[in-house]
């Protein structure tokens, strides 16, 4: 579905990416793994368009993603989840939602995917008429991940939805991800610090070391195997 | 109190005036961060466009004019965008780019004016310019009731754009994060134009709100500029609504200063207050942006 080939990018000529292979299937779940400055972020933003490339492609249904603007790549169904949520924070949650929704795929379907979200979230439904920056950090993840769902995504980026929050409240994220995975077949890409968490909704595995790819594997072969686990995961739980 | 309400009336109806122009402005750098600096000679050509329309033969009146002078100024700012500030926008560095552009638009266009119709004043005189009513001990001129209603008008219909419509609430998400904005499949380039376009043209509508009562001359600009600039940023930068408020604030101040000093020195006043509210607020009264520039 997705695939980049020889992907590099750099901010003002700091490398950040060197390289990249990656490929995520159709309706697969894919994880992002890897310490601070590795590159993950980047990679997400070369595909959502915030960042361009210095050398390598992007495909998307075989289609050239370079030559799209950033929100042709959102009508396309890519639908980026940013670090750090991004709230509209002086807007009501229902009207970032409905902006969530503003692919024009999602607009005849607004209500039908905002009762999916708020099924999903059920903490967001008592605060539609509040402005997005009076929420919690953890409502506001909420809202960042029901946001993108507004828009029907094809490929759901999560960039690091856990930061920053309490481990409950990460953990009402993770059960609303994995809520919503099981009715909708959308492809998946996450980006964790939290990797077991990560792991649990995902098929799949990267491990990004300094904007290299240090490891490729499913979630068997990397759970499965103690010294790949020790080295990459870290020793969490 | 008498002759304070016969100051402070006048001075809210100017002041509704003054809130249409400084909205406009308001509106384009709340968006795109470009201070316009010819925003004022866009007033400027709406109101000769007016001027012409009136004393050139069909006699058009001003205020029905209105509507299509705001078209024609929502496509002038859109080509405008299209054609030179599309190419200075965001990074830092553009910001000089950005000054000089506009500046260089507004004198461009003063200078184009000063060919075409000299510097020779212009009036438009309907019927009604000297006429009014009297409520209680309090006069009210209609040219002035006309042009405080009619911008009240706009701005419920800038409200309504903005806040119940996708392209308004597109508008609003790019004007408070661009980079979220663009992960919603908003186009920031064409939000951008919109937003120019309403811009120019809400600040357009407000000088052909003024032609019944100002005489029009290439530079009537710098007699506005200042006041749009100071309702924009009292009200606090990137809040349409505070460059609104500011407007009315600063038709009010001119005014009722009025009965203690006189008009000459009305905008001594206007500057007082404007720093006074900067010195408590910073960031204006209803103030979003930090640092902008």
């Amino acid at each position: 579905m997705l695939e980049t080939h020889d992907l590099s990018a750099g901010y003002e000529g700091v490398p950040a990416l060197r390289s990249v292979d990656f490929r995520v299937g159709p309706q697969e779940r894919v994880a992002i793994l890897g310490p601070n400055g590795a590159g993950k972020s980047t990679l997400l933003k070369t595909i959502s368009g915030t960042v361009t490339p210095e050398v390598g492609s992007i495909r998307f249904d075989g289609q050239d993603l370079l030559a799209l603007s950033p929100h042709q790549r959102v009508e396309a169904g890519i639908v980026h989840v940013p670090q750090g949520r991004m709230i509209f924070a002086s807007m009501t949650v229902a009207d970032n939602l409905r902006l969530g929704g503003h692919r024009s795929a999602a607009r005849q379907r607004h209500d039908e995917r905002r009762d999916l979200v708020l099924e999903i979230f059920p903490a967001l439904a008592d605060m539609l008429s509040r402005d997005g920056g009076a929420l919690s950090g953890g409502q506001q993840q909420m809202l960042a991940v029901a946001r993108g769902v507004m828009a029907c995504p094809r490929l759901l980026m999560l960039d690091e939805p856990s930061m920053g929050l309490a481990p409950r409240a990460a953990d009402e994220i993770f059960e609303g991800v994995a809520a919503l995975l099981q009715s909708e077949t959308t492809a998946m890409i996450v980006v964790e610090q939290r990797a077991y968490e990560a792991l649990e909704v995902c098929d799949r595995a990267y491990v990004l070391e300094s904007g290299e790819v240090a490891l490729e594997a499913t979630n068997e072969e990397l759970l499965g195997d103690e010294r790949l686990a020790a080295a990459y995961l870290g020793t969490e739980l | 109190m008498i002759e304070f309400l016969q100051f402070l009336v006048p001075g809210i109806l100017i002041g509704g005036v003054y809130a249409l122009l400084a909205s406009g402005l308001g509106l384009i750098f709340g968006v795109m961060r470009v201070v316009n600096f010819a925003q004022a000679d866009f007033m400027m050509l709406a109101m000769y466009l007016s001027w012409a329309l009136f004393a050139g033969g069909i006699g058009l009146d001003p205020f029905l004019a209105m509507p299509g002078v705001f078209v024609v100024f929502l496509l002038l700012g859109m080509a405008v965008h299209w054609l030179f500030i599309r190419f200075v926008i965001g990074r830092r560095e553009n910001h000089d780019a950005q000054v000089i552009l506009t500046i260089g638009l507004g004198l461009i266009f003063q200078n184009l004016i000063l060919i075409r119709y000299s510097s020779e004043p212009r009036v438009v005189a309907p019927s009604y310019a000297n006429d009014g009513d009297f409520i209680g001990d309090i006069f009210i001129s209609r040219a002035r009731l006309y042009a405080f209603l009619l911008s009240m008008l706009v701005a419920a219909l800038l409200f309504l754009f903005l806040n119940r419509t996708a392209t308004g609430r597109a508008i609003r998400a790019a004007s408070e994060n661009w980079e979220a904005a663009t992960y919603m499949g908003i186009d920031i380039d064409r939000t951008n134009r919109i937003a120019f376009g309403v811009g120019v043209a809400l600040t357009a509508v407000g000088g052909s709100a003024l032609v019944t009562f100002q005489s029009i001359t290439p530079f009537v600009g710098l007699r506005f500029v200042v006041v749009m600039f100071a309702a924009v940023v009292l009200g606090g930068l990137g809040s349409v609504g505070g460059a609104f408020v500011g407007g009315v604030l600063i038709g009010i101040i001119q005014s009722v200063s009025q009965v203690w000093t006189s008009a000459a020195v009305k905008n001594v006043w206007v500057f007082g207050l404007f720093l006074l509210i900067l010195y408590v607020r910073p960031n204006g009264l209803f103030g979003k942006v930090q640092r902008a520039i």
